[in-house]
């Protein structure tokens, strides 16, 4: 089956939609983005719409930076986290606090596809990857 | 002649053809019959009697000459059969003497080979010997460290209290936010 290559272009422009004035995807942005499909006759909604949503996930895991920590930590934390993102990527990026034992101590961040690990578990990984 | 001409005109001799029966007509008739036989002889039985035995003595006389050298050919047939039999013989130990040597030769050769074939499996074995050392050695020391880690990780998770994490982790999110990159 040949693929469109409108859908993936349309994909993008309705992510871009999809943002605020400071290029947050917001959910009321979205949901604006949806209701103006709804009015529109497409060739392949079904195909736009899987397109859209994966491009928004990409968009949304771009923005958030998952901050996974054994324990808890503080809101000043967070915030350093989220400022300091936020100037490296030049894009704002909001820390999220996730849950993970398995970290033993210390914090793992991750932004996108990229991570940033400074826990004890990962310390100890590569500290094992280094003796081979 | 004469005398057979004097004896007829002899009264004399007349008495004496007489008593002895010489009739010189009949002589005469007798000595040419003689003749005319001698003649028909001579041209139809002597002459091709002649010609035949001078024929059959030249016949003979091929077939000797033509025995001669049928006998010195055949001598020199005899001659180049020796000679080439022994040239045959001498061929025969030259090629003879060759293939034992090219035949030692091949024999060196393959032992040669066969040295060096072993070598080389002797050599990959020892390679293959050291490469499954090391992997194992490698493997050992993946071990080691997984237990290492995952021995680190209980004692830690059960060592550490909670103030302690939390203050671990105050530290790296302070540690990741300050750092360049």
């Amino acid at each position: 089956m040949k693929r469109d290559k409108k859908i993936p272009r349309l994909a993008k422009k309705l992510v871009e939609l999809s943002k605020d004035a400071q290029g947050v995807v917001t959910e009321a942005k979205v949901g604006e983005v949806l209701a103006g499909l709804k009015q529109v006759e497409h060739r392949n909604p079904l195909g736009t719409l899987k397109a859209y949503l994966n491009y928004l996930r990409r968009e949304v895991a771009l923005q958030t930076a998952v901050v996974s920590t054994p324990g808890s930590l503080s809101p000043e934390a967070l915030k350093e986290i989220s400022a300091k993102y936020t100037a490296l990527y030049g894009r704002p990026v909001a820390a999220e606090l996730k849950t993970d034992p398995s970290l033993i101590a210390g914090v793992r961040v991750r932004v996108g596809d990229d991570v940033y690990d400074a826990s004890v578990a990962g310390r100890l990984q590569r500290l094992a990857d280094n003796v081979h | 002649m004469d005398f057979i001409f004097l004896a007829a005109t002899n009264p004399a001799s007349g008495e004496f053809a007489r008593e002895f029966g010489f009739n010189p007509a009949l002589i005469l008739a007798q000595a040419l019959n003689f003749l005319i036989v001698a003649f028909l002889l001579y041209r139809f039985a002597i002459k091709p009697i002649a010609a035949t035995l001078d024929e059959r003595q030249q016949k003979i006389a091929d077939g000797l000459q033509y025995a001669g050298e049928m006998k010195t050919q055949l001598a020199e047939a005899e001659r180049e059969r020796a000679e080439k039999i022994k040239q045959a013989a001498i061929d025969a130990q030259k090629i003879l003497t060759e293939a034992r040597e090219q035949s030692k030769e091949m024999i060196e050769h393959k032992t040669q080979e066969a040295a060096a074939q072993a070598e080389a499996i002797i050599r990959k074995a020892s390679e293959a010997t050291e490469l499954e050392r090391q992997k194992m050695l490698s493997d050992v020391r993946q071990e080691v460290a997984r237990l290492v880690v995952a021995t680190s990780s209980k004692v830690l998770s059960r060592e550490l209290s909670d103030a302690e994490k939390s203050s671990f982790s105050e530290s790296a999110a302070k540690e990741l936010a300050g750092a360049g990159g």
